[in-house]
């Protein structure tokens, strides 16, 4: 019996070393996969902002529609990336009418565009823009990382107009609480105006090597997980998709970067409740629409420490903080995520989308 | 049960890797989070911008001398086409506003959430 299990064994390492050579071959040849191909219209696209409505893909659905917004310093496709792992597919199966707000790299001559301009011209501009196409004065926000702080700080700007709904993942209020960004941002020898001034953008490569150092073995590590599932081709084909976006990172417009390094990470004016944007209080404590922070167990870039205070600076009487399992990414897309966050964020929704 | 993990000729390397992955994550951020790493990842940082800036001005004068637009006279040129691209965005609006016909059928914004199953 045991012989019997130990030739198994060995045949199926053999076949999975052959099939490593084969498909690695393949891997290098192959087209990448296509993603964030779920039909839609851009509603508006203005600068670096994108507002894509996607078709609905049954005949009734939820009165109050579902506005995601993106993180600014990556694309919109992590929400749509292949049918079967797309929270967008799953929203529309669910009867949610969707609209993403999705980001492009500014151009130099975006360099102007500041936390204003994110805020009230993108983020206030696309729910205009929503109320104008369904018809419905109400919204539900749905924003991840940076995109969550967007929605957040537009819910703080105008509590006496919405959102309907708001909910937000892995969303960072305590910067000070980001330790490793804290010290890679130490105003002693990280000169943000100096970097702004002369180059206009934050390169992406500047900030996609800061997220790297954030697990210096990170890539390494990924590449010998690849190696080491080649023969598995679902294994594969979510390395690639995972892999692609998380290198497809945006440069950020120069005062949008100046002002978030100044205001958010080093007065860390957030969380001290002292936020003011075009000249208007950032109140929080205004904010009475029901309110969901989902944030993950293995965060290594949105800490627990940064996000959980959110839930408190909130006014609402009905919110909901959870905790789940995964990582900053593995929370909102991948096999991790259909069986966590996405039924969670449904059975949330739903019954607030009447 | 023992004799089948013991014949896997990966299972070495991946307990290896992952040690490894967690010994390399944890002194590493450790090592870069200090200050004299900061300075020096800063001041490499810093010294590019400044080449970068030097640069920028060295070319804008030989473009002017050449009579030729610089970065910042096609910026400007930029800037007058996003207005003009704007100002398009805004009379695209207003034409899809005046449009009575959809491209698809209006979906029914009347549905309600299922009810919670009771075990």
């Amino acid at each position: 019996m045991a012989s019997a299990s130990l030739l198994q064994t060995a045949q199926t390492q053999v076949e999975r070393a052959i099939q490593r050579n084969l498909k690695g071959l393949g891997y290098l040849g192959s087209a990448a996969p296509v993603l964030g191909a779920s039909p839609k219209d851009t509603i508006v696209s203005r600068g670096p902002m994108r507002l894509y409505h996607y078709h609905p893909l049954v005949d009734e659905v939820y009165r109050v529609p579902v506005l995601l917004v993106m993180a600014t310093t990556n694309r919109g496709y992590i929400f749509d990336m292949v049918p079967g792992q797309s929270l967008v597919e799953f929203l529309l199966l669910r009867g949610y009418d969707v609209f993403m707000l999705d980001w492009e790299a500014p151009r130099p001559e975006d360099r102007a565009l500041d936390l204003k301009a994110y805020v009230e011209d993108f983020v206030g501009g696309a729910i205009t823009e929503v109320q104008r196409g369904t018809g419905e004065n109400d919204v539900s926000l749905v924003g991840y990382c940076m995109g969550g702080v967007l929605s957040t700080l537009w819910s703080g700007l105008n509590h006496d107009r919405g959102p309907k709904n708001l909910a937000v993942f892995t969303t960072p209020v305590d910067f000070k609480a980001m330790k490793l960004f804290q010290a890679w941002s130490d105003p002693r020898y990280f000169d943000v105006d100096r970097l702004v001034d002369t180059l206009g953008l934050a390169p992406a490569e500047m900030l996609l090597a800061s997220f790297d150092m954030l697990r210096p073995a990170g890539r390494a590590s990924a590449n010998f997980q690849l190696y080491d599932n080649l023969w598995n081709d679902e294994y594969v084909k979510g390395h690639r998709m995972f892999d692609r976006w998380s290198n497809d990172m945006l440069p950020l417009a120069g005062e949008y970067f100046r002002e978030t390094t100044k205001l958010l990470s080093w007065e860390n004016r957030l969380v001290e409740g002292t936020l003011k944007i075009g000249g208007r209080p950032v109140e929080l404590d205004k904010v009475i629409c029901p309110f969901l922070h989902v944030t993950a167990e293995h965060d290594h870039i949105v800490t627990t420490e940064a996000s959980a205070p959110l839930i408190e600076l909130i006014g609402s009487e009905d919110k909901e903080q959870v905790v789940l399992k995964g990582g900053h990414v593995s929370l909102i897309a991948g096999p991790n995520a259909v069986k966590r966050m996405w039924p969670k964020l449904d059975s949330w929704l739903g019954a607030k989308s009447v | 049960m023992s004799d089948a993990s013991a014949f896997d000729p990966l299972g070495l390397a991946r307990q290896w890797m992952a040690q490894w992955e967690k010994l390399a994550n944890e002194h590493g951020t450790e090592l870069l989070a200090r200050p004299e790493a900061v300075q020096a990842m800063q001041a490499m940082t810093s010294a590019a911008v400044k080449v970068q800036a030097v640069s920028n001005e060295a070319t804008g004068r030989m473009l002017a001398a050449a009579n030729l637009p610089s970065r910042a006279d096609i910026d400007a040129l930029g800037q007058r086409l996003a207005s003009i691209e704007a100002a398009l965005g805004r009379i695209e609006d207003r034409l899809r506003s005046g449009d009575a016909t959809p491209s698809r059928p209006a979906v029914r914004r009347t549905r309600k959430p299922p009810r919670p199953t009771t075990a």
